[in-house]
């Protein structure tokens, strides 16, 4: 296994990654910026170089989606959120409400081509939801109960199924029509806050999805929400900040977890893990797969972007 | 010589075998009223309400609860108590459940007609009673296994159309409950043109509040008070002196809050003025505006103050617990990130409250919600955990004469009611089908009975499960005889689509009854038709030909 580092100016800590299929452009929203790399991550450019801004702007997450005709990159800023048609080429501010939240995480459609959704989280003021790509938002927080929202899982088959999930800070919640109305997920252990959320690929088949939480560990579903199992019993132990599941899941269970600090890679569901790296891992994206050989983004605490053969 | 007295001045007793021949005729009067209601080609039942009042329009129902109730008295005494049994029993599950009597009253009618027949050959009521409530129970929990949940906006839109009879008003429904929820708060105006209408408010708001003056007015457009990222003080005290307010306001400039919401049952004049000198003069760097106590009661303020608290964080100051403002704390504001207040309201957007806190506290209203009996409370109930869901949509009703919008919203009520109750218990396949798939269970206890009455009472049980079935058949025009031999080899979960005439999957063609309401049905009417079949005399009272029945 091999690290390469990837050195950017100390640009503070890695939020959020995103690449196009097959990870030639990548974007890493982090403390102090936006970077693109269009080499799959070997160099890195400010992504805001267009908009000559005199100081650094916060980006804490980014999603891309190459469609024919454009590219679409839409970055969570305090406020707001830029969205751009040129893979960051040029970029448009658009408000989100007044008082500005801080945009926390965002999640792109799967059929973004045909209806243009994106759903961003913030910290304060629950979930936006996007029909135009990122250039307006609506407010639609109906039976949401906690406004901080950590993290988001869209269904594969939201254009047919409209399911989404967020993990807040006491726990989980669920939409079955695209983000206008939300409903408690209970789960088994109270309310703690879900940091990560990872729904498989086939879900419209297996209805499976993990969460990782602050202080109770990885749980997974495979009905969708209504009932949940512990993964890795004892042996996770600490707040699991990302998660990731192969792109062939369930058929390849790998799934890599950033559980504290460290990234761990588990090729049998969850049962056994194996520690990849130790210390200062924030994010991880996985734009060819996790097959052995295949690398893999890493976002680090320290603002580097490294890529790490697996 | 004493005075000899009028027929209708003497008590008077009646025994057997009267007392069942007069409960029997008042009851088929009512029932018979009532059947030709039930499915979805309900016959009309024309009340005239000319006495009095010469020439209005006839009345036009098609409800069983209602019809019942119109039913105010029959001619001959015993059949009148025995109408009046089957009137107070519809009109009482009317107003729990809000449908479901027609099917009621042809189970009431069916359980009492045979038990009837078996008492009159030698039978012993008591005992009837007891295997009656036993079948009862096994019944419920049958019902209870074939309950489904609906899902989706389509699924909720089905069950509308089914209850409300209108497409346009089951698919607007079918989208605000997918959205509110089964507590959602939902309210349902008139609309200004013919068609039907609806609109969300997101946040959370409480009614009879308001401003305490409407100086404090900054959003003139839209005639109100709003701040963004303000404290609030919840309060229930009465301000007389402004000097108390001071250590709060010192709290919110030492933290850096630029906008404070006091909430207060009344403000004295001197306050007012001087927060309304704040506002041209700037000497505090805090905007404050100010609202009344959400509530006409003691009570009602208590519950709201706890609920604001609930949502946006920090605690209450009462007057019952000795409070005073003066001695406020920071942490006992709460926060919001946008409010307003108008003449009668407050709408708060974005508490930030412990949210650990306000989904345990909405757990256990939930619960004590399922716990009530009594309607009423139950209503209150779910109008506060709607409140606290956030959020609310108002449907409006249109119609093109002033009866029809009056009509649809009653047909609007009755599909809510049911929805309502479909989303917290469930549904079950339609059209009689549930009450049928429990025969095999009644069979089955009825071939291992050897007492009598018992064996009576799972046979009366099963004649009663075919008995809704029936009669939605021969109301649509349907011979029932040809249809159950049909049914009887269709597979488990089939009956009889009287609309399209043809045998189908009740669950798959969407043809589902609330749970709540079937059970609601077959208990008022088994449990009721079990008690008259144990009445065995009837004491008519004196009273004057005029005397007016009270309901």
């Amino acid at each position: 296994m091999e690290n390469n580092t990837n050195e950017l100016p100390n640009i503070g800590l890695v939020y959020d990654l995103a690449c196009t299929t097959g990870g030639q452009t990548c974007f890493a929203a982090s403390g102090t910026g936006l970077r693109r790399s269009t080499d799959g991550g070997e160099t890195w450019q400010d992504a805001y170089a267009s908009l000559n801004l005199e100081e650094a702007l916060p980006t804490t997450s980014v999603v891309i989606k190459q469609l024919e005709s454009k590219c679409c990159v839409i970055a969570g800023v305090p406020g707001g959120a830029l969205y751009s048609t040129d893979a960051g080429e040029t970029w448009t501010a658009t408000s989100v409400t007044s008082p500005a939240p801080a945009v926390s995480t965002l999640v792109i459609s799967p059929a973004f081509s045909e209806d243009e959704v994106v759903i961003a989280g913030t910290t304060q003021d629950g979930v936006f939801r996007s029909a135009n790509g990122g250039r307006s938002w609506t407010h639609w927080n109906f039976g949401l109960l906690d406004m901080s929202v950590y993290c988001l899982g869209m269904s594969p088959n939201y254009a047919e199924d409209e399911t989404l999930f967020i993990g807040v800070e006491s726990g989980m919640f669920r939409s079955t029509n695209g983000g206008r109305a939300w409903r408690e997920v209970d789960l088994p252990f109270g309310y703690d806050s879900v940091l990560s959320v990872a729904v498989s690929p086939a879900f419209a088949e297996d209805s499976t999805l993990f969460a990782g939480t602050e202080e109770q560990c990885l749980w997974k579903s495979t009905d969708g929400a209504k009932t949940w199992q512990l993964v890795g019993d004892a042996v996770l132990d600490g707040p699991v900040n990302a998660l990731l599941l192969s792109p062939n899941y369930p058929a390849t269970p790998d799934i890599l977890m950033v559980l504290d600090e460290s990234l761990l890679l588990s090729r049998d569901d969850g049962t056994t893990w194996t520690t990849l790296l130790t210390g200062d891992v924030s994010t991880v994206l996985a734009p060819q797969g996790m097959q052995p050989g295949t690398s893999v983004l890493i976002g680090l605490m320290t603002g580097e972007v490294i890529s790490h053969r697996l | 010589m004493s005075k000899r007295k009028d027929w209708w001045q003497v008590p008077r007793v009646v025994f057997q075998p009267d007392t069942y021949r007069g409960l029997q005729s008042g009851i088929e009067q009512i029932v018979n009223a009532i059947t030709p209601t039930l499915g979805p080609f309900p016959r009309i039942v024309m009340f005239d309400q000319t006495i009095g009042d010469q020439g209005r329009v006839p009345e036009l129902l098609d409800d069983g609860g209602t019809i019942a109730r119109r039913i105010i008295e029959l001619p001959h005494r015993d059949a009148d108590m025995g109408a009046m049994m089957a009137r107070q029993m519809l009109w009482t599950l009317r107003e729990k459940e809000g449908d479901g009597t027609a099917t009621a009253a042809v189970l009431f009618k069916t359980v009492f007609d045979e038990g009837l027949r078996y008492l009159a050959a030698g039978g012993n009521a008591m005992r009837l009673r007891t295997y009656l409530d036993e079948g009862l129970r096994l019944i419920d929990a049958a019902i209870d296994a074939q309950a489904f949940m609906l899902e989706g906006k389509h699924d909720l839109a089905k069950l509308a159309i089914a209850v409300g009879r209108d497409e346009e008003l089951g698919k607007m429904l079918g989208e605000i409950f997918d959205i509110i929820g089964e507590y959602g708060r939902l309210e349902v105006r008139n609309a200004d043109g013919r068609h039907y209408e609806r609109e969300y408010t997101g946040g959370m708001y409480w009614d009879n509040s308001g401003w305490h003056s409407r100086s404090f007015i900054n959003n003139m457009q839209k005639q109100r008070c709003e701040l963004e990222d303000a404290a609030i003080i919840m309060s229930d005290l009465d301000v007389e002196d402004f000097r108390d307010l001071i250590p709060a306001l010192r709290h919110c400039v030492r933290n850096g809050i630029k906008s404070l919401l006091i909430i207060t049952k009344t403000l004295s004049e001197e306050t007012k003025t001087m927060f309304m000198m704040n506002k041209t003069q700037k000497r505090i760097s805090v905007d404050v505006i100010t609202a009344k106590t959400p509530g006409m009661s003691l009570d009602a303020q208590m519950t709201n103050l706890n609920d604001i608290a609930a949502w946006v964080g920090g605690k209450p100051y009462v007057k019952a617990a000795g409070d005073s403002l003066s001695n406020i704390k920071m942490e006992h504001m709460g926060r919001a990130r946008r409010l307003w207040v108008d003449e009668r309201n407050i709408h708060i957007d974005g508490g930030q409250g412990d949210p650990r806190y306000l989904r345990s506290y909405l757990a256990d209203l939930r619960k004590a919600h399922g716990n009530m009996r009594d309607f009423d409370d139950r209503e209150a109930m779910q109008q506060r955990i709607g409140q606290l869901m956030g959020g609310a949509a108002t449907l409006r009703i249109g119609g093109n004469t002033k009866t029809e919008v009056e009509y649809n919203k009653e047909m609007a009520r009755r599909a809510i009611s049911a929805m309502r109750g479909a989303m917290r218990q469930g549904v079950v396949p339609g059209g009689g089908v549930a009450f049928m798939q429990c025969k095999p269970m009644l069979q089955a206890k009825l071939d291992a009975a050897s007492d009598a009455e018992e064996r009576t009472a799972y046979r009366i049980l099963l004649h009663a499960m075919e008995a809704p079935s029936r009669t939605l058949m021969q109301n649509a025009g349907f011979e029932p005889g040809e249809v159950m031999g049909e049914l009887l080899h269709a597979p488990a979960g089939s009956g009889f689509d009287v609309v399209n005439g043809k045998v189908v999957d009740m669950r798959e063609a969407g043809i589902l009854d609330v749970t709540t309401v079937i059970k609601a049905a077959l208990h008022s009417a088994i449990s009721s038709a079990a008690m008259t079949l144990t009445t065995d005399v009837l004491v008519h009272r004196p009273t004057a030909p005029d005397a007016a029945m009270t309901t």
